[in-house]
């Protein structure tokens, strides 16, 4: 299966690292011999038809800060627009950063290889936050697979836990903790009392927030991921400006000590029913759902089974590679 | 309120009509925000049909004719439509290139000597291109601002369906509302060409004869409109053909359904696959006369419910029909004769248009197109008579269709029967009956000479005129 990854940071970097490492593993157990024929990232393009070698393009990076640098099959300075259609490849890896005012440039780079007739595992959630339905639409129309379950959830595979548990299954409801860095800022917040300011400083310290924190602390990125599982577990063709936002700015260290004595917490909550929500909201500390640091946590409500709860991390660059591992196996069983 | 307006072909045809319809525009334009469909002139895609078939085989110097006469008629109306001369010189500019790129289109076929499907749906849609660089000078030339566009550039993207083409809707509704809204808010007027559309590499496709009304309630969905306006040259959608009865009426109001069965059934006022769009995101439709914009017109909307009393609302008279009878001893208790006949006419893309058997399934009665006629029959007679599943296969083709719609005969008792009554009254024999297990339309079959006094029969026994 030859894949063309587009997008070269934490995440892809992660993933060639596993198709190196497991590389026999894969072909014995599962039968798949993914060759990376090209990587595109800022720099330019790496590419090769018979398959890269993945320790070098990892080297290269490392050193020169772009695989365009890699000797022989490096083109500096070219981008995803030049190869995606006329590349022959089964498989096109969405990987560049989350954009949700226009999904670019994930937007075109979904759009050239689905219209090329090529299977698309994405990670990236601006075009799926924007366009899901459109993009949906458009594999189906070429016959090929969208997958995106890197984008919910990290390495957990919430997207096909709750397919399972909805088979046959009436839907009531779908509420989670869906932004890790936000839960992280409440939980610091309720703990120890920090303000939100502080709170931020740390997150964004250890990593788990982004230098621009608008995307987790205004709720848009766990606005995205409701559109997401909106789109998937139900009937609904919803897009981001469907869904009603807010966020946790204004949330102070009182209320969560308030809302702590009477048995609460407050937590960044996406719920989908007949209406779509992000917002905060009391969670009964007793509630499985209601989880601490910088997990993830979703509920699935049912007619016949009832509650049932996925937690785990939800984000990561190991954890999203195995994700689109997963994915890409769904992919090749399809085929 | 946001509105699309549909012109018609008819509506545009002369400089007066184009005038006429910048005016109506003009008036609606302050309280509203409004897309406009613009048609081909009448008549022009035919034209264009017969300049793609002759095409392959005529020469150079008959394409340089037609066409001639084909610019002289955009070019004469946009001269008398439009009175500012920078805006008449700059919409007579545009008319001159886009004919010259038909010119080598056309040019390009003759010299290949072949017409696909593809290069056919690109011939046929310089028509509505033209209309809408007309349209746009006529409404800047009175002070309002519009932006012409082909319906590939307003974002309409199908399948590759060439001459028939679907929407992908989704892609289509997310696409349209990029490109056309920020406009609609700027108070800008999009004019945008029906019956066009691209397929998602941008290859130009049609949407099928009526594809304009198609095209209306697609932007409709995808603006999420208030209404649609099927602007034409009749008032609505009439209870029958006035040209029979001239007690005919506009009817007020339809649902989708009802609306649906009378498009299939001949309506001319609306085509039948521009229901879907609406009926999916329910915009409602309205029919208008162009010429007679504030008088009487249909809606067709959500709003299932029934007047009461009003059983029946409109009767169809369907020519040009034929009926074909298949009889046979061997027929009875032998399943898969049904089955049989259905794959037969499939296999000849022959369309059936109403279908009756008998409990004693001696006997199978369908109604088919009558230009279907002589090859059903022979197909016929090739798959059943010899091998023994039926003695008789027979035509009439001296007989018609009437179709009688109304979501009231729904659950109301004795519909047929008076149905029936009417007719007999006028010592009127009916050779066939069907009824949907909707219940939405009652069809039956009377001889050709007796047709339009069977019809005259049921419009009044239900009380279809004026009152």
């Amino acid at each position: 299966m030859r894949l063309i990854l587009i997008g070269y940071g934490v995440v892809a970097q992660s993933l060639t690292k596993i198709l190196t490492v497991r590389k026999q593993e894969i072909l014995k157990r599962h039968k798949m011999h993914p060759r990376v024929v090209a990587i595109v990232d800022r720099g330019g393009l790496a590419l090769n038809p018979k398959g890269l070698d993945l320790e070098k393009v990892e080297a290269t990076k490392k050193k020169y800060g772009s695989v365009a640098a890699i000797p022989e099959y490096g083109s500096p300075g070219k981008t995803a627009q030049d190869i995606i259609e006329n590349l022959d490849a089964e498989v096109v890896i969405e990987a560049t950063p989350t954009n949700l005012n226009s999904g670019e440039p994930g937007m075109s780079h979904m759009e050239e290889a689905l219209k090329s007739g090529k299977n698309v595992v994405t990670v990236n959630k601006g075009p799926l936050a924007l366009a899901l339905p459109a993009l949906s639409e458009m594999a189906t129309y070429n016959d090929v697979h969208l997958r995106f379950g890197g984008t919910v959830g990290g390495g957990t595979p919430i997207l096909d836990f709750g397919k399972k548990c909805l088979s046959f299954d009436k839907l009531i409801a779908i509420e989670g903790i869906l932004n890790g860095s936000t839960n992280y800022m409440l939980t610091e917040m309720e703990q120890h009392g920090t303000t939100f300011e502080e709170a931020l400083s740390e997150a964004q310290d250890k990593g788990y927030a982004e230098a621009d924190p608008s995307l987790d602390v205004d709720g848009l990125d766990a606005a995205a991921k409701l559109v997401i599982m909106a789109n998937w577990f139900t009937d609904k063709e919803v897009t981001l400006k469907d869904i009603s936002i807010k966020g946790i700015r204004d949330i102070k260290p009182e209320n969560l000590k308030e809302a702590s004595e009477r048995g609460f917490a407050i937590k960044l909550i996406g719920r989908i029913d007949e209406e779509l929500k992000v917002g905060p909201a009391e969670l009964r500390k007793s509630d499985p759902l209601c989880i601490g640091g910088t997990l993830n946590a979703v509920k699935f409500q049912s007619e016949f089974a009832g509650d049932e709860i996925i937690i785990g991390k939800g984000a990561g660059g190991p954890e999203t590679a195995s994700a689109i591992l997963r994915d890409l196996l769904d992919i090749r069983e399809k085929m | 309120m946001k509105i699309i307006m549909k012109f018609g072909g008819t509506s545009l045809n002369s400089a007066d009509k184009v005038r006429n319809v910048s005016r109506i525009v003009k008036d609606h334009s302050q309280n509203n925000q409004i897309t406009i469909v613009a048609s081909a002139l009448s008549g022009v895609t035919n034209l264009l049909e017969k300049l793609s078939k002759q095409s392959k085989h005529n020469s150079k110097k008959i394409i340089a004719n037609e066409l001639e006469k084909f610019t002289k008629l955009h070019t004469n109306i946009s001269k008398d439509s439009i009175k500012d001369q920078k805006i008449k010189e700059e919409v007579l500019k545009n008319i001159l290139s886009i004919i010259n790129e038909l010119k080598s289109v056309l040019e390009g076929v003759y010299a290949i000597g072949e017409i696909t499907p593809r290069s056919r749906d690109k011939i046929l849609s310089f028509g509505e291109r033209l209309t809408v660089i007309i349209v746009t000078g006529a409404l800047k030339d009175i002070g309002i601002s519009a932006e012409p566009f082909t319906g590939a550039k307003a974002g309409i993207v199908t399948d590759e369906k060439y001459g028939e083409a679907n929407p992908l809707m989704s892609i289509t509704k997310m696409r349209i509302s990029e490109i056309l809204q920020p406009l609609l808010s700027k108070g800008i007027i999009p004019v945008v060409t029906g019956f066009m559309a691209a397929t998602q590499t941008g290859d130009i496709t049609t949407l099928g004869r009526g594809g304009s009304d198609f095209t209306a309630t697609i932007l409709g969905a995808a603006l999420s409109v208030d209404e649609v306006w099927i602007c034409t040259d009749v008032n609505g959608m009439m209870t029958t053909d006035p040209k029979i009865i001239s007690d005919a009426r506009t009817i007020s109001q339809l649902s989708y359904s009802e609306a649906l069965e009378m498009t299939v059934f001949g309506a001319k006022a609306l085509h039948p696959r521009a229901i879907e769009p609406a009926q999916e995101n329910k915009i409602p439709v309205r029919i208008k006369n162009t010429l007679d914009l504030t008088g009487s017109d249909t809606l067709i909307s959500n709003d299932q419910s029934i007047i009461k009393g009003e059983i029946a609302k409109s009767v169809a008279l369907i020519k040009d029909v034929a009926m074909v009878n298949i009889g046979g001893a061997g027929m009875v208790g032998k399943p898969g004769i049904a089955a049989k006949v259905f794959e037969t006419f499939a296999k000849e893309e022959i369309n059936i248009l109403m279908i009756s058997q008998s409990v004693s399934e001696a006997n199978i009665s369908l109604v088919i197109h009558k230009h279907n006629l002589e090859n059903a029959v022979n197909t016929l007679e090739l798959s059943l008579l010899s091998r023994g599943f039926a003695n008789r296969i027979n035509a009439e083709d001296d007989v018609c269709v009437i179709a009688i719609v109304g979501a009231g005969m729904k659950g109301s008792q004795g519909v047929a029967a008076r149905v029936f009554k009417a007719v007999a009254d006028k010592r009127i024999n009916v050779r066939m009956i069907a009824q949907g297990s909707s219940e939405l339309n009652i069809s039956i079959v009377v001889k050709e000479k007796s047709c339009e006094k069977a019809v005259m029969a049921i419009h009044k026994e239900f009380d279809m005129g004026k009152s």
